[in-house]
């Protein structure tokens, strides 16, 4: 009989070039505990992430350091931590570039939501924003056809980023919106909302964005653009919130101030070519609200920073912005066309 | 979680327990598919879904179990796409269907690359939808057998630590599989076998222990998978030589044949030295940027940041690697077990719907239907008997928690990475794709010595605050437990069916060896046993692809 003895273990299986690291981590036992930074070092291979490395610690150095991990493939979301400061999943952050740049990384958790102990912070305010947006598909009494619904590649394609999210938390961890307002929904949240507004087959479009129009819904987004820099899937939950607020618009939910505030700028910028400041308060929050408001005004004006009332404020040509702002209106209604669609049509018409 | 939302519809009082947040399970991981004859692609039916899965089971499958779960995906996949599911369509609005490996029609249903993702989330938006109560980090230490009948779970908080005793008429275990005992697996950290091994230490057998399924297509630096849609949407094998080297043991199905021979044929090609740095490659270049960017999208970024190679470009070098196990809790079409008011659903079960070897695509099926099923089975013996009596005595909670303390405060012994890396490796050398019984021998005596050694170890974190350092120990006594039935079974079972491929006896053997293998806990030791397969239509037949 043939020799076959050599295929049931594979030689040089176990063979990586390997690297050495070095990590500095925060590390905190809990309440009442104080807060410091430890350094490690850890020979591990080429190809290895921040993960690979903090498991290596605890192996092999330190039993006591406390992460999250699961996939180690970038889909379960477990493993969102800080990174020189900055959201990243630490099973998707290769360690070579910093190894070839001479860089010690410092890691730390998340941020906006409370430490439980060392990289490890307490979700529960997140899931309660995620629970809060009514996180399921609401066809809005439409019976369901024998079959599937039919949702064709295009109209699916409206959600395909939002589908993307692994609830890590990175986005909500520099939110600068959610630091001065906890209570605001925040990036993860109101991408989830997006993924059920823009679904064709959900039926509740317009008491979702009513909700979300309210106070620490959509208007709060401060647009920093953090949670697009920091997302590791590519969910971009500031365009996911944009895309609220011009379904809301769509929807004439346009009393909220945030709301307000935004069509000031718009309806302005429409019909002079110009932002006309003067306008943006008393507009946004009406005129009662905007006397209020004079002193700080006053002081404003006192520091230079109020431009003349009276003058005239338009631009010398504004045909390019009355082009622009057809263009785009052009365009918006593409966004969603439950409208011309109608409902979902049922999938046992064939 | 599907288990649990069929229980909640039925109107019982229901609770999730999981170590990790229900969205960060390991279904969520799977990529290419699911598996349902709907025929939107071809022409197709749950007749020649069943006998693709006989098939591909190496006819160690039971082909009632596997008639129902075929006759009734159709219907569990619109239920999904109902619930909210987003998965990929045809231009005419119908859900799309791909080619899968082994499978006579384009019957996997999709969602890019991220098909387990969709499904998790929906189920998990489900949860919410039905006020689901979900202990979140909570690790079952041992399932409370009283009385002969499953009481419920004792279970130690991962986040404020204590062993709590949870009370339940019925525990529908759903914990996946236990690839972690095996290097360069496709599985998650979680996925240490704990359902396994909480059923039989109480009694419960372990059936088909023997067959872990090597996925073809995994990377070498971390054994993440690549989707089994790469080669759906025709990506080639090579071989050091440029070779598709798949034409010499599946000329037909070529790169699509079933994944045990697709693995064999890889680790045949490595061990031969016609690899490329203990790999072969999977070429996607010859598809096109639109394509892999638009169905693929998900390989290409794993391909990114853990090998660093861009498919667009270069061929991914890839390798077998432990991906599931067809082996689990014995238990019938409903998911029970033979101790009553304990069933199991998904990997962690074995119905067995695959045998010994399962088809891409249908374990995340199989966690829908058979998931569903139980849930809806328990819930019906719930409303029927009403409440069992269930009690957890005080004085059984007490005793988990001197157990878990003294592990907590163990000094000297060995850190449990070391003993769970040489684990891995003793598996991936001893008992992988190819098997022979002297390798395997040895492999039954480093196993026994590592779960000796396992007795004593050192934990290094005393807090009850998110240990995870006890954790690890708990889940390293599970992975122990499942080698040794594993090695076992593989080292009686003296023919080459499916997954289990052994060099001393390349064939299969009806006569003697078409029974499932029962592993039996015996005071700790590894007792075997033997079943018969149940066959209702399909006789078995010489298996080629």
């Amino acid at each position: 009989m043939e020799d076959r003895s050599h295929l049931t273990t594979l030689k040089g299986a176990y063979d990586h070039k390997m690297m050495e690291v070095t990590l500095r981590v925060r590390r905190y036992a809990g309440e009442g505990a104080r807060a410091h930074t430890e350094t490690y070092t850890v020979d591990v291979p080429v190809t290895a992430t921040l993960l690979d490395c903090l498991d290596e610690i605890k192996d092999k150095q330190d039993g006591t350091l406390a992460f999250r991990k699961s996939c180690r493939m970038a889909v379960c979301g477990s493993c969102g931590m800080r990174m020189d400061g900055g959201a990243v999943l630490a099973c998707k952050t290769a360690m070579k570039p910093f190894v070839d740049a001479g860089h010690t990384v410092t890691v730390s958790p998340m941020g906006n939501l409370p430490v439980i102990k060392d990289l490890v912070v307490d979700m529960a305010p997140f899931w309660s924003k995620i629970r809060a947006i009514k996180p399921y598909l609401d066809t809005g009494g439409a019976k369901a056809p024998e079959k599937e619904w039919r949702v064709t590649p295009v109209q699916g394609h409206l959600v395909s980023k939002e589908a993307l999210c692994i609830l890590c938390g990175c986005c909500v961890s520099e939110c600068i919106s959610m630091e001065s307002d906890p209570d605001f929904l925040g990036p993860a949240a109101l991408a989830k909302a997006y993924r059920f507004v823009g679904d064709v087959r959900d039926g509740d479009t317009r008491a979702r964005l009513k909700d979300l129009s309210g106070a620490h819904g959509i208007w709060d987004c401060t647009r920093c653009y953090f949670c697009n820099q920091r997302c590791p899937k590519g969910v971009d939950p500031r365009d996911a919130i944009a895309k609220l607020g011009a379904e809301a618009f769509r929807e004439g939910l346009t009393r909220d101030e945030g709301a307000r505030h935004a069509k000031v700028f718009v309806n302005s910028a429409h019909k002079g070519g110009f932002l006309r400041e003067t306008e943006l308060v008393p507009k946004t929050i009406g005129p009662v609200a905007a006397i209020t408001q004079i002193p700080f005004a006053l002081q404003l004006a006192r520091a230079g920073k109020v431009p003349n009332p009276l003058a005239p404020h338009k631009a010398k040509d504004n045909a390019e912005v009355k082009r622009l702002w057809k263009l785009l209106e052009s365009q918006a209604p593409k966004q969603k066309e439950r409208a011309n669609s109608g409902a979902p049509i049922d999938g046992t018409e064939s | 979680m599907r288990a649990a939302i069929e229980a909640k519809r039925a109107g019982v009082d229901v609770a999730v327990v999981s170590k990790l947040h229900p969205t960060r399970s390991h279904s969520g991981a799977a990529e290419g598919g699911i598996n349902a004859a709907l025929g939107n692609a071809t022409d197709d039916s749950p007749e020649i879904h069943t006998f693709d899965t006989v098939k591909g089971s190496d006819y160690l499958g039971d082909q009632d179990a596997i008639e129902i779960m075929c006759r009734e995906a159709p219907g569990d996949i619109y239920e999904l796409e109902h619930m909210g599911a987003i998965f990929s369509r045809f231009a005419d609005g119908r859900l799309a269907q791909r080619p899968f490996g082994a499978a006579g029609a384009p019957r996997t249903i999709y969602s890019a690359d991220i098909t387990g993702h969709v499904l998790i989330h929906v189920l998990y938006e489900q949860l919410v939808k039905h006020d689901i109560k979900v202990y979140e980090e909570f690790f079952c230490t041992n399932l409370v057998i009283d009385d002969g009948r499953c009481a419920g779970v004792l279970a130690w908080d991962v986040v404020r630590g204590g062993v709590h005793a949870i009370e339940a008429n019925h525990v529908i275990l759903a914990t996946g599989g236990v690839g972690r005992m095996y290097y360069g697996t496709t599985n998650a950290f979680a996925c240490t076998g704990d359902g396994m091994s909480l059923a039989w230490r109480a009694g419960v057998p372990l059936k088909d222990m023997e067959f872990m399924q090597f996925h073809p297509t995994t990377l070498k630096s971390n054994g993440v998978l690549i989707t089994e849609g790469c080669r759906g949407e025709g990506g080639y094998l090579r071989n050091s030589k440029g070779e598709r080297f798949m034409a010499i043991d599946a000329p037909n199905a070529m790169e699509l044949a079933s994944r045990d021979v697709v693995s064999r044929a890889e680790w045949k090609e490595i061990a031969e030295g016609r690899g490329v740095d203990g790999c072969v490659l999977l070429d996607l270049t010859h598809l096109g940027h639109k394509k892999i960017e638009t169905r693929l999208p998900g390989s290409r970024e794993l391909a990114l940041d853990y090998a660093g190679v861009d498919p667009i470009r270069d061929p991914i070098p890839v390798r077998p690697g432990a991906h599931y196990h067809m082996g689990g809790v014995d238990v019938d079409v409903w998911g029970e077990s033979i101790v009553p008011g304990l069933w199991a659903a998904g990997e962690v079960a074995c119905v067995s719907v695959h045998g010994a070897n399962r088809l891409g695509g249908n374990s995340l099926m199989e966690t829908i239907t058979f998931g569903r099923r139980a849930g809806q089975a328990a819930a019906e013996r719930v409303l029927a008997e009403g409440d069992t009596g269930a009690r957890i005595e005080r004085s059984v909670l007490e005793d988990e928690r001197n157990r878990i303390n003294t592990l907590l405060n163990a000094t000297g012994g060995e850190r449990p990475g070391a003993i769970r890396e040489q684990l891995a490796k003793t598996m991936y050398d001893k008992a992988g794709v190819f098997r022979t019984q002297s390798v395997l021998e040895e492999c039954v005596e480093e196993v026994h010595a590592l779960r000796e050694r396992g007795r004593s170890l050192r934990i290094e974190d005393r807090s009850s605050l998110f240990n995870s350092d006890l954790v690890q120990a708990l889940e390293l006594e599970s992975m122990l437990e499942c080698a040794d039935c594993l090695v076992t079974g593989a080292v009686a079972r003296q023919e080459s069916r499916g997954a289990h491929a052994r060099i001393d006896f390349t064939e299969r053997d009806d006569a003697n060896w078409m029974k499932h293998s029962l592993a039996w806990n015996d005071r700790g030791e590894v007792r075997l046993d033997y079943k018969p397969v149940t066959v209702t239509k399909y006789q078995p037949l010489v298996r080629s692809y």
